[in-house]
């Protein structure tokens, strides 16, 4: 090859995502791509069995565990708790900075769960979505409160905000839950310095929008489309990212005849105006509550020779999909589990096959279970291991579709669940295995009896960071998924573990607190789980200072 | 078969129990339509998000008070106006039922519709003003009246209580709602440079809470007394200017229906 033509591969390869932290772990996916991975090597598969525990940070409020992606940014880590606390720490000593305790009105009855997954940091502010649907604004200094906006009143729309809210260049972009209530889905942009609204994007098309014709009658005032995981952003495209939830009622969807866009879609919105760029729908019609919900990852990959800017997602009914994120054409699908029968399969344009829907009034074996082929917790991509690390669960339910009548801001599920012992395939459990994150090839499987509810987390020292139902944290070989290192932290995992570096040293942190309403469902096929003891810590690693 | 079918033929299921046969199999139904739902209580109380009461004891009391009035800042909700004192007895009959049963519940889901909740009392309106109560309320548009307006405990108390204004004599509501200039809004100068529109929350001796109009929805800002630079009675904002969305006619509806809501009071 000549010389200037290496020359020019090698700034196009600077030039691609570069998604990876360092210091710092400044979004909730670690940078604006999602990629969930660090290039810090300090602890590496080598020495990861040193690591060894350096502060304890308790909140004291573990109803429905820690749930949190701990932010760091510059030597301080920002953790969001239930209830909506915000604490700041010092992310070398575990010495609490400040904290803010947001107050909810009395009396209020909390949708869903009192539960938190985290806040945005950025121009000295800190970000934060809340249980009765305000976003509110703090001063990263003091916690001293900038501003607070009531997005919809609670109370009336049966929605509240639970994820952590993703900020760029001045935006601070919010999603908002209600996917099982009668309720229409937003993405909403504000202005981090004033708090001012800049732009909504509706997930449900209004009449007179391009695909308000995919929803029958007034179905489309209470079809749900919750958007309540992260977007991502692409600083390149100025795009941002986010995957809008199932529709409403759940499993009946007689009264919604169509496709019912933009519910179980990836939606591109251009980060000024919140316009769609475009769409892809994963599950047109869905009658199972498969929420297109969960990370976006965008990822720089050659497919057939040509290099291509895609986008994956994993879908709550246990498909892989992945997209051109320049313009949402489709380039593969691949399944996470065995244990799948609501589709046979994934056409070459991505159709589903096949498709097997629940009955009105019949019960009826799907799989897998409403707590999806894996939960929100996010999965991690290694552009060194070129594998996309992910958790995995096999479990089916017995459902029944009933017919129902939406009432504003009201539980709308459409049918009932309830999980069956065992699946149609082994035995029900959890798994996280590496993938090839276009074809879905999987190179190692770690198996576990229960389902795994922490995200994943992938370094450059080529080792994989999570932890289980039962307290323990531990490391895995990102080469062979052999256990390297574990770590009891006294009750089970359900948070996203990071990693940062402060005056040089590497730190690994990760929230401990067993919770949330698919850790709630446990029960139903393992009884003891009902046992799993709650917490909400935050627990910080790193390798001895002399260095043995 | 039914859980309750299978409760008969477990006479210790009754040992203790005060609940009858008839009693515990309505509760069964009531549970099944309202309390198994979504991610709630689980089939048969098998337990979902929230706890089992499948092979627990609890106390009649307690239960009847929980179910009548919720638990605050939970996610468990009074069922108090929606349900009757008799569905509260029965339910409790089949919650306390269940502490004899066995974790793990026979046969599959539950084939009941949801209870059809009546309307909550506090949105009690007639046919008439319907309209106007879901024009004042409507999701639908970002520009609604509830952005800035609390009414029957709904809404955000930005603006004055409507139902005062309302309550006055006047002959042409929509006119006031079009041309209005509020004595409450303000023009806030800051220091450096940014002015607008608002209506103070809150003053204390180093901060100021305000409510900012120049978006929808208002934000509620926190400035610090040393940021601001003034604050004066302002002659631009008009109250027209948020209530674009509505038509002459509905402001008429939304006019009447806030009436009608003002002399309930």
């Amino acid at each position: 090859m000549p010389r200037f033509v290496a020359m020019f591969a090698a700034a196009a390869a600077l030039l691609a995502q570069d998604g990876a932290t360092r210091e710092n772990w400044p979004h909730y996916g670690g940078q604006t791509s999602a990629w969930r991975y660090s290039a810090l090597e300090q602890v590496n598969a080598s020495n990861v069995s040193r690591l060894t525990p350096v502060w304890t940070f308790q909140t004291g409020d573990n109803e429905g565990g820690l749930q949190a992606t701990p932010i760091v940014v510059d030597g301080v880590m920002y953790v969001s708790t239930s209830h909506n606390r915000v604490f700041a720490i010092d992310a070398a000593t575990g010495r609490e900075l400040w904290s803010y305790y947001f107050q909810l009105p009395k009396g209020f009855t909390i949708f869903y769960g009192p539960w938190n997954r985290g806040v945005a940091v950025a121009d000295g502010r800190v970000f934060l979505g809340t249980l009765d649907n305000h976003v509110v604004a703090l001063d990263a200094k003091n916690g001293r409160e900038l501003w607070k906006v009531n997005v919809e009143d609670a109370n009336q729309c049966g929605c509240n905000i639970t994820a952590a809210p993703l900020v760029v260049k001045g935006k601070v972009i919010v999603g908002v839950t209600g996917g099982d209530s009668a309720h229409r889905g937003y993405v909403n942009a504000f202005d981090a310095k004033t708090g001012r609204q800049l732009w909504r994007f509706w997930t449900i098309p209004g009449p007179g929008e391009k695909g308000h014709e995919t929803w029958t009658g007034d179905s489309w005032k209470s079809g749900g489309g919750a958007t309540w995981m992260t977007g991502s952003y692409d600083a390149e495209l100025n795009l941002t990212y986010w995957s809008v939830g199932n529709p409403a009622a759940d499993f009946w969807g007689g009264n919604r005849k169509g496709d019912n866009l933009y519910t179980d879609s990836v939606v591109a919105l251009d980060l000024d105006t919140g316009k769609l760029k475009w769409h892809y729908q994963q599950v047109p019609h869905d009658v199972w509550d498969w929420d297109t919900a969960y990370e976006n990852v965008l990822l720089d990959l050659p497919v057939n020779g040509r290099s291509r800017k895609l986008l994956l997602n994993v879908n709550k009914g246990g498909y892989t999909f992945v997209v051109d994120r320049t313009n949402g054409e489709f380039v593969a699908a691949w399944p996470l589990v065995n244990n799948l029968n609501w589709i046979k399969g994934v056409g070459p344009k991505g159709e589903l096959l096949g498709r097997n829907e629940p009955v009105v009034g019949k019960s009826k074996i799907i799989c897998p279970s409403i707590g999806g082929g894996r939960s929100w917790n996010q999965g991690a991509w290694s552009p060194k291991a070129g594998m996309f690390f992910t958790t995995g669960i096999e479990w089916c339910e017995d459902v029944v579709a009933v017919p129902e009548t939406p009432k504003e801001g009201q539980v709308y599920f459409g049918g009932t669940f309830k999980l069956t012992h065992k699946p149609l395939k082994g035995e029900a459990g959890g798994h996280l295995g590496a993938y090839d994150p276009v074809t879905g090839k999987r190179a190692w499987l770690y198996e576990y009896k229960y389902p795994l509810l922490a995200s994943v987390l992938a370094t450059a020292g080529d080792v994989i960071f999570t932890g289980d139902a039962e307290g323990f944290f531990f490391a895995l070989d990102a080469k062979t998924g052999k256990k390297l290192w574990s770590y009891q932290t006294g009750s089970g995992h359900r948070g996203s573990a990071v990693t940062y570096s402060v005056n040089g040293r590497q730190y690994v942190a990760t929230p401990s607190g067993w919770g949330s309403a698919v850790a709630g469902l446990l029960p139903q096929i393992w009884p003891e789980t009902e046992r799993l003891r709650s917490g909400s810590a935050v627990f910080v690693f790193a390798l001895p200072e002399n260095g043995k | 078969m039914r859980l309750w079918a299978l409760l008969l033929l477990l006479p210790v299921a009754y040992g203790q129990s005060i609940g009858t046969p008839a009693s515990v199999a309505r509760g069964d139904k009531l549970f099944a339509q309202g309390c198994s739902v979504g991610y709630c209580h689980g089939a048969g109380g098998s337990a979902a998000r929230s706890q089992r009461l499948r092979g627990r004891t609890f106390d009649r009391e307690y239960l009847v008070k929980v179910i009548r009035n919720g638990i605050p800042a939970t996610a468990m909700p009074a069922w108090g106006d929606r349900l009757t004192d008799a569905d509260i007895n029965d339910l409790t009959d089949y919650i306390q039922s269940l502490a004899t049963a066995p974790v793990n519940v026979a046969g599959g889901p539950s084939t009941e519709a949801p209870v059809a909740l009546p309307a909550e009392k506090a949105w009690d309106t007639p046919e008439e003003h319907k309209r106007g109560r879901d024009l004042f309320f409507d999701l639908t548009r970002e520009g609604r009246c509830s952005v800035c307006h609390r009414l029957n405990g709904n809404g955000t108390a930005v603006g004055p209580d409507i139902t005062k204004v309302a309550a006055i004599k006047v002959t042409d509501g929509p006119q006031v709602l079009r041309y209005g200039r509020p004595r409450t809004v303000r023009t806030f100068a800051l220091k450096d440079g940014e002015r607008f529109a608002g209506v103070t929350a809150e003053r204390t001796a180093s901060e100021t809470r305000v409510f900012d109009l120049s978006a929808t929805p208002p934000v509620l800002r926190n400035l610090l007394n040393t940021d601001v630079q003034s604050i004066q009675r302002q002659a631009n904002w008009r109250h027209g200017s948020v209530v674009r969305g509505y038509s002459l006619e509905d402001m008429q509806t939304i006019w009447t229906y806030v009436r009608f809501v003002a002399a309930k009071k």
